[in-house]
């Protein structure tokens, strides 16, 4: 009879100790909490109260949280496609060697080691009224502006878009060129041959080859793009009016401004679920095609 | 007999060490993001402090702004670990970090301590609205501001204008100074991207506060819609402020010492860094009002909070190190580095405050708006209701709503979210 094997077990164990300590234990509190109504600053709600789905109930019925929740919607339709195609087409062209591409690449990358709130106050300045640099430059093209970016409600969460934009395209650039040079030439080579060129040879045969980078870079521009929260701070504290208001954002005012921890919890869940259904969703699609 | 002696001294100073009284360990958590060199300060002060006081270990913590300070007491506390002992906390935040039992009272430390009394009836009134709740008093104000307008004295005497008196004059002014629609300089600035603060001398200027109590709101109080129509009427009729929400909270100080805007609605606690910079004479005055010679200001800053969970003995400590931070030469210093506001009479009175009010005398005015001033913002959950009509003024400054209409909304919804309180 063979001994069971310990080892496999042991080997694991400090991962999964950890797993659960951080991130399954919280997981569980956080389900149980968006259960109960547990409001600090109110005295008769400090302990929880079973509430069931009503922390639920509450978020969908509180203009605030739909405002929250089309904000993220907008931001996160408008900035990942835009991260997407632009890292990938910094990607091609910086990836041949040419003169002067390691300053470009360089150039690119710079703003990926700026903290956030350093590249928010940077944006800050160039968003300013009138003497901005960002509405200078679109004076150049003819702007007539002063136009104010963060205090217009229909600006100012493109103006979070932008910082975001200008701060992760490089980052999410360097995935797709390490991709592109493990590609196997032979096979561009031989599709070039073939008669492919130009828009057909990237959509029929890179885009597919480096199908496992795309999914990735979208799965990290999607969850970077819910934990981002530090140029709401900086740059528009969710104004004006509410409108540039995201949900991480949110859940910080639910559970530290206004100490609302069932709420915030539901917030928690709600994001959480969003992530989780993005990632499976994503992942699954992409292995339907490897198939 | 030599070997005896030495072994009596060794032993005198062992039971020496283990009957010594035990350090007292207390920390101090001070939001940073304040434009003056106060960490120096706090740290010079603290080490003259436990120089003289050997029995006690103070750790300064400094953090971002007032609500990382809130954020570092609230997980202490509900982590179950100890949250700094005391903690300078905006000073409208009493009701929300008393319901939720961060805070601890300081009746007992203030009877106890020596001259405890005395030193709690010293500060100013004015900053005296948010320490008491529930008839007991929970923080004591550290750095107090108030709201102001500064204005270019040398361009208005150079273009013959006098000091605005009222709104009317205000609009004209702000007009007058206007060159090129704001291109080149605006009249005047008023940072509204969290706009209830600097809102509230306009409120207060057309004759009600913005509240009354903690839980009551007026924002549907006539003065209140009239006070938002004057602010869009400075862009709409007068041309001399940029329209809709101004986020300027950071620009408009330098905007206005670099020439670019003759008179910004402000903080005192910009006094210091505005007069640095700017190379002209400044005046500093509370904001006119609606009715000829009227003035209005608000107060605002952040008060000096004891956090719970903490032994008598760390209790007793903090309240002591709090007595000497607030000792009324060190309030003048705090005040001369930065332009708060002194908030005890005593530090009014020093010679410190009064040999630099001679050489600013701009610091009296600051001082003098405070005979004008009404209370900030502050009600039972405080971020919803200041959410609620920060975002209804900001929908009236923009234009997507009506004055009235924004108004109406922002009562009805305040009254909703403090339904729960009354």
């Amino acid at each position: 009879m063979r001994r069971p094997r310990i080892l496999p077990y042991l080997l694991v164990a400090p991962t999964l100790l950890f797993v659960a300590a951080f991130t399954l234990l919280p997981l569980g509190e956080v389900l149980v909490g968006s259960l109960f109504k547990q409001k600090l600053n109110i005295p008769r709600f400090r302990h929880p109260v079973f509430a069931g789905f009503g922390n639920f109930v509450d978020l969908f019925h509180d203009p605030e949280f739909l405002q929250v929740l089309a904000n993220t919607g907008i931001y996160v339709a408008v900035l990942i496609p835009l991260l997407l195609v632009a890292a990938l087409g910094l990607a091609f062209l910086l990836e041949e060697k040419r003169a002067g591409v390691g300053f470009f690449r360089l150039a690119m990358f710079h703003p990926t080691v700026l903290p956030m709130v350093s590249a928010a106050t940077i944006w800050m300045f160039f968003l300013t009224p009138g003497y901005g640099l960002w509405n200078q430059a679109l004076r150049f093209f003819g702007y007539a502006g002063p136009q104010n970016w963060i205090g217009n409600p229909s600006l100012a969460l493109f103006g979070l878009i932008l910082v975001a934009f200008w701060k992760n395209v490089g980052f999410l650039m360097l995935f797709f060129l390490a991709g592109l040079q493990n590609l196997d030439r032979s096979v561009v080579e031989a599709a070039r041959l073939d008669g492919a060129g130009g828009l057909k040879l990237v959509a029929k045969v890179i885009l597919p080859l480096i199908r496992r980078q795309t999914v990735f870079v979208t799965t990290i521009a999607f969850i970077g793009a819910f934990q981002t929260v530090d140029h709401v701070f900086v740059l528009t504290q969710g104004g004006p009016s509410g409108r540039s208001s995201l949900l991480l954002y949110y859940l910080w005012h639910m559970r530290f401004e206004r100490m609302d921890v069932g709420g915030s919890d539901a917030v928690t869940v709600i994001i959480i679920l969003a992530l989780l259904a993005f990632t499976v969703t994503n992942f699954l699609v992409s292995e339907q095609h490897e198939k | 007999m030599r070997r005896l002696i030495a072994i009596s001294v060794a032993l005198v100073f062992c039971l020496g060490a283990a009957f010594a009284a035990p350090k007292v360990d207390i920390s101090l958590a001070y939001p940073v993001a304040v434009d003056a060199p106060i960490t120096a300060m706090l740290k010079a002060w603290t080490q003259d402090y436990m120089a003289s006081h050997p029995d006690v270990k103070v750790t300064l913590i400094f953090s971002g702004g007032y609500p990382d300070v809130k954020t570092a007491v609230e997980t202490a506390i509900q982590g179950g670990a100890k949250a700094p002992t005391l903690a300078v906390m905006l000073a409208t935040d009493v009701y929300d970090l008393v319901n939720a039992k961060y805070v601890d009272s300081l009746d007992d430390l203030a009877a106890r301590a020596p001259g405890g009394e005395a030193f709690v009836k010293d500060f100013l009134p004015a900053y005296m609205g948010n320490s008491r709740y529930k008839g007991k008093l929970w923080s004591l104000p550290f750095q107090r501001s108030a709201v102001v307008l500064y204005y270019n004295a040398d361009l208005l005497r150079s273009k013959g204008l006098k000091p605005p008196r009222d709104w009317e004059e205000l609009g004209k002014d702000a007009e007058a100074l206007t060159v090129d629609g704001g291109a080149t300089r605006w009249g005047i600035e008023i940072p509204t991207e969290n706009p209830y603060w600097t809102f509230q001398p306009l409120a207060i200027g057309a004759g009600k506060n913005v509240y009354t109590d903690d839980v009551t709101v007026n924002f549907d109080a006539p003065e209140v819609v009239d006070a938002v129509q004057f602010y869009n009427d400075l862009s709409q009729k007068y041309k001399g402020t940029p329209p809709g929400v101004q986020s300027s909270w950071g620009t408009s100080t330098q905007n206005f010492a670099a020439g670019k805007t003759a008179m910004i609605i402000h903080t005192t606690g910009s006094l210091a860094g505005i007069l640095k910079t700017a190379r002209f004479k400044v005046g500093v005055m509370a904001v006119p009002g609606r009715a000829p010679g009227s003035l209005a200001s608000v107060t605002g800053g952040g008060n000096l909070y004891l956090t719970a969970g903490h032994s008598q003995a760390e209790r007793e400590a903090a309240f002591a190190f709090a007595q000497y931070l607030l000792a009324p030469s060190r309030v003048a210093e705090f005040s001369r580095a930065t332009g708060y506001i002194p908030n005890r009479k005593a530090a009014l009175a020093s010679p410190a405050f009064k040999a630099w009010l001679k050489e600013v005398p701009q610091a009296a005015d600051a001082v003098k708006a405070l005979d004008y001033a009404g209370p900030e913002l502050a009600t039972q959950d405080l971020d919803a209701v200041k959410t609620i009509f920060n975002n209804y003024l900001q929908a009236a400054f923009n234009g997507s709503m009506t004055p009235q209409a924004a108004m109406d909304a922002a009562q009805k919804e305040s009254d909703k979210a403090l339904a729960d309180y009354r």
